[in-house]
């Protein structure tokens, strides 16, 4: 079969099954990075990360492309190519910093914060050749299109691309649940960065996220030894440490997560809990709350506080949890790897405990060090190792198809379901072969 | 031998003993070496301030060195089916800070481990800070602090205190 035609592509993904291929071929890898990820909503960072003209941070916009998002003399976020216009030198190389004006290390042109060309030492020597300096050719080009919504900052390479608050549609709510919870309705990038190298295809980490089939296999282990620890203690012992919160809700029954339900909307974007998650039995911070009821008032905190998702994906670049407080940022490298960046949020106007518990729950969860996320990635390494195999060609995903509730903008099913998997792929679809997403 | 001496030696000899522990990967006797308010924490980044509010890769009392420990023998944990070797070279250590009467003493080495996990050989380096204090027979660990020259960097998987 040959991958790179349409209709070699088309195969690969059935409404229940995959083919193991768009995990393993690294030409698929390719055509994803240029059909994907140069199609979709790309999340770049968060304003905060930038909150003073000159700042700046950059990163891929893919597994390969460059960018730089700066906030320019004029206060505008804006994401431009960390690329020289002259031969094409990576214009700035640190991860983040402050500068007045972009300054080339290979030939000195010097950029503006908005891109805009300002000086090319010894211009003279275009004088007469047809170069013409003030021709915006010779600018920083923007990327095809940037835009923020409540503070998070994504770019696309596809100037077709649908505006960014029609292709988030009905999973915006998840940003906007995020940024409620804070009592002055706004978050900010705090408490450092993980970043985890993955040895295996970006695609099972998103898969992994909405998959409530597995923390009851892959993390008992950890939930077995908090469990066994815990009773050698005096009983109610447990109750004065936040572990003792997060870390027993990994093993909860098949029940629980199905009560959780999954949604999924166009562009691959999905999330589960809402009303329930393996986060809401925490218990509420006292003066968090006070702060929150303050804010809003008691009913209205009622409803922030009782929207309980566990992850919500922005395919396919981007995870959040709402109720902890951390993203997850995904960067493809090659087909077999990947990296995983977990960043926190700070809540404006929530007591230092709401930080912490946040990092708390990176740190056990998220970090190379956890006994949580080794278990997850020893997973996706074995899938990533047994799809070489030619026992089987398929991957299934046919758990609960056909109960799902199609709702217009989104389609409900339980939380054991499948669901996720298949709006995964209708996106991949979509972006790979021009199907609607 | 005057006291500085014999404290270095004895810093020393706990340092030794410590690397050892985790050379065989045997965190019970490791945790031995803790005292009860005992801390091991591997901050994420450099000159890193403080454990609470910054991320960091691992940050475990004696609370969380329980659960690991138990977790490192799961027979389900299948990030620990693949055995992990290590081997510490631990160098230049030196008494950087001391008092006397507490019997207490803030010590600074450099290390490199080699580690071979999951078919793999891999090279951590960087900086050790441990406090240590007197216990009932001895010198105990009461933080132990591990500064990765790369501690900013993508990591792999780490299953084992380094
Ligand atoms: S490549 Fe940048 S100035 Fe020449
Ligand atoms: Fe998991």
């Amino acid at each position: 079969m040959l991958i790179t035609t349409e209709s070699g592509i088309s195969h690969l993904v059935e409404p229940c099954r995959l083919h193991r291929r768009v995990y393993t071929d690294p030409a698929i890898f390719e055509l994803e990075m240029e059909r994907i990820w140069g199609r979709a909503w790309i999340f770049i960072g968060h304003e905060s990360q930038v909150p003073r003209p000159g700042d700046y941070f950059t990163t891929n916009i893919n597994h390969r492309i460059p960018v730089v998002m700066v906030r320019d003399r004029d206060g505008l976020v804006r994401v431009l190519h960390n690329r020289c216009a002259h031969k094409g030198a990576k214009l700035v190389d640190k991860r983040s910093g402050n500068v007045r004006a972009f300054r080339c290390c290979y030939h000195g042109w010097t950029f503006g914060t908005d891109g805009k060309l300002l000086k090319i030492p010894n211009e003279k020597g275009y004088d007469g050749t047809g170069m013409d300096p003030k021709d915006p050719q010779w600018n920083l080009r923007p990327v095809a299109q940037h835009a923020s919504y409540r503070g998070f900052v994504f770019a696309t390479l596809d100037e077709k691309a649908p505006d960014l608050v029609t292709w988030l549609g009905g999973a915006a709510a998840c940003f906007d649940n995020l940024c409620d919870r804070a009592p002055e309705g706004e978050v900010e990038v705090a408490g450092g960065v993980l970043r985890y190298d993955h040895a295996c295809n970006w695609k099972m980490f998103l898969e992994n996220l909405n998959d409530t089939h597995h923390p009851q296999t892959t993390h008992q282990s950890v939930v077995d030894a908090a469990l066994d620890y815990i009773s050698t203690l005096p009983p109610d012992a447990a109750k004065q440490r936040e572990e003792a919160e997060i870390i027993p809700p990994f093993g909860g029954s098949y029940e629980n997560f199905e009560k959780s339900g999954i949604t999924g909307f166009a562009y691959g974007h999905h999330y589960d809990g809402g009303k329930t998650s393996i986060h809401s039995g925490y218990s509420v911070n006292p003066v968090y709350r006070d702060a929150m009821v303050n804010a809003y008032g008691e009913e209205r905190t009622q409803e922030i506080l009782s929207f309980n998702t566990h992850n919500t994906c922005y395919y396919p670049s981007l995870t959040i949890k709402t109720a902890i407080q951390n993203i997850r940022v995904v960067r493809p490298i090659a087909v077999d790897r990947c990296v995983v960046e977990t960043w926190s949020f700070r809540l404006k106007g929530a007591p230092p405990g709401m930080l912490q518990r946040t990092l708390l729950y990176s740190r056990l969860i998220n970090s190379v060090g956890s006994m949580v996320g080794p278990d997850d990635l020893e997973a996706y390494m074995r899938m990533q190792q047994g799809l070489q195999s030619p026992a089987s060609e398929w991957v299934e995903m046919y758990r609960e198809f056909g109960r799902d509730t199609d709702m217009g903008d989104r389609i409900v099913g339980t939380g054991t379901s499948d669901l996720d998997m298949r709006t995964q792929y209708r996106a991949w679809r979509h972006y790979m072969l021009g199907e609607v997403a | 031998m005057n006291t500085g001496d014999a404290l270095l030696k004895q810093a020393e000899a706990l340092l030794y003993r410590e690397a050892d522990c985790l050379d065989r990967a045997d965190l019970p006797a490791w945790m031995e070496l803790y005292s009860e308010d005992g801390t091991y924490w591997m901050p994420a980044a450099p000159e890193q301030e403080d454990p609470l509010n910054h991320i960091s890769h691992f940050y475990d009392d004696r609370v969380m060195m329980e659960i690991r420990r138990r977790n490192f023998v799961h027979p389900r944990a299948a990030s620990k089916d693949h055995t992990v070797r290590c081997s510490h070279l631990i160098g230049n250590i030196r008494i950087t800070a001391e008092d006397a009467v507490a019997g207490s003493c803030t010590v600074h080495s450099n290390f490199h481990a080699m580690l071979y996990y999951r078919e793999e050989k891999r090279l951590y380096g960087g900086r050790y800070e441990h406090v240590l204090k007197q216990g009932a027979s001895g010198l105990l660990i009461q933080r132990k602090r591990v500064d990765l020259i790369d501690c900013d960097a993508a990591h792999k998987s780490l299953i084992i205190y380094l």
